[in-house]
């Protein structure tokens, strides 16, 4: 995963919104070429449909950037963004029934780094991850989001607590929920297998 | 440190969030006890997968200049229309449907106090005149009833009458003259006490058992 928002400064990002609102253009672009990768990938995982989650990052940062004027700079836009493509995406969810993955995991464009794909192209680590994320698809809502934004998303307890828009302490819950759930509905793992992915995830780091 | 010591640490020993001292000790335990060991190792492969997992979905290229072609697009001639139809249609209608209510109830209430004037029209009649007329023909009467109320008829005219005679001779005795009235008094004067005459006034003297005229409307009640 690339994390382009890293390569931006807190300044830097402060200038940009700032040139932004102001109605630059170029400085639009930059931010949705910053962002978009990142908000994407996590509406995927939540709706697992791809026209709809393009949809819903259009939403997003049409909303956000009607709204420029509101935001502090005193977060982060990812984190603003997040919570908007969040909100539009639980709307979504809402009007909709809970769909099922309209997408052929070949057919992703993937961004693949070439030692961890080498370690997991076995079949047992295809098989694995396979659970893994169905078991991910069987948390609520709010466990899913929590377990995306933590684990696929590096972010911290506190902001995952502002994009949900819920305390510190329920955030915490639901992952402590959420992990024990993926637990149970992951016992079925052999332990052979399990050592074997542990090795290899141990080798990837 | 027992299986129901370690579990509750296993999310701040997951984050790494644990002290070096506690972490010892869970990792002792970890080394002993399967149980907690296949929990832990469960909970950090799933957490590894999700992280480091490399298929990711990505937009489709061209993304962004569909979104800034949105943002530059103007609304379609339709939204405009519907926009202004919501605006200013909205306010009409709301508009329409409160004076359609307001007429409405007035319309009913017209109707309502229309239908109480005639009441009222009846309640009147019935205060002036009164006449049974209105309850005979809501229910057919029997004959012991028309006699009853043609009696009452009799004697409440009787009434009227005498009435009407008393009203007449005070009147006339109001209509004498000065010189009458001194008349009157000299004839008084030369009268012996007690016999005392007023001109008119044994038609004011009242038939034995006759009530007076105010238990007459209480007869009319009693009908």
């Amino acid at each position: 995963m690339t994390d382009k928002e890293g390569s931006i400064s807190r300044q830097d990002e402060a200038q940009l919104i700032g040139r932004a609102r102001s109605g630059e253009r170029e400085a639009l672009r930059q931010l949705v070429d910053l962002h978009n990768d990142r908000l994407f990938a996590f509406i995927w995982r939540m709706i697992r449909n791809h026209h709809d989650a393009e949809e819903i990052c259009q939403d997003a940062f049409l909303k956000a950037f009607a709204s420029l004027d509101t935001f502090s700079c005193d977060y982060r836009f990812s984190t603003w963004l997040f919570t908007i493509g969040y909100r539009v995406c639980l709307n979504r969810m809402r009007r909709k029934r809970p769909v099922t993955s309209d997408l052929e995991w070949s057919a992703l464009p993937i961004e693949v780094d070439n030692d961890t794909a080498a370690s997991l192209e076995s079949e047992d680590a295809t098989r694995l991850k396979e659970q893994v994320w169905a078991a991910v698809e069987r948390l609520t809502v709010p466990q899913r989001a929590t377990v995306l934004l933590f684990y696929r998303q590096s972010m911290g307890c506190h902001e995952i607590a502002r994009i949900l828009e819920l305390p510190v302490a329920t955030v915490k819950s639901h992952l402590h929920r959420a992990r024990n759930r993926l637990r149970e509905m992951l016992e079925s793992l052999r332990d052979q297998d399990l050592e074997q992915f542990r090795n290899l995830s141990t080798r990837t780091g | 440190m027992r299986c129901e010591q370690a579990r509750p640490l296993f999310d701040a020993y997951l984050d790494g969030e644990l002290s070096p001292a506690l972490a010892t000790e869970l990792g002792a335990h970890r080394v002993r006890c399967s149980e907690c060991r296949r929990a832990l190792a469960l909970m950090q492969v799933s957490g590894h997968v999700i992280k480091s997992d490399p298929d990711e979905a990505t937009v489709q290229s061209g993304f962004t200049d569909r979104l800034l072609a949105c943002m530059d697009e103007p609304e379609p001639r339709w939204t405009h229309r519907f926009r202004r139809a919501i605006y200013v249609g909205a306010p009409l209608a709301a508009a329409a449907v409160i004076a359609a209510a307001f007429l409405g109830y007035f319309d009913r209430g017209d109707a309502m106090v229309a239908g109480h004037k005639v009441e009222g029209v009846q309640v009147t009649a019935v205060d002036e005149a009164p006449t049974p007329e209105p309850k005979a023909a809501q229910a057919p009467m029997d004959d012991a009833a028309a006699r009853r109320l043609e009696e009452w008829l009799n004697k409440t005219q009787s009434n009227v009458d005498t009435k009407q005679k008393s009203v007449q001779s005070l009147q006339e005795s109001l209509d004498l003259t000065i010189g009458q009235w001194l008349d009157i008094l000299n004839a008084r004067k030369a009268r012996p006490e007690g016999e005392t005459h007023y001109p008119g006034s044994e038609e004011l003297a009242k038939p034995d058992g006759e009530k007076p005229a105010s238990e007459e409307s209480d007869d009319v009640e009693d009908l």
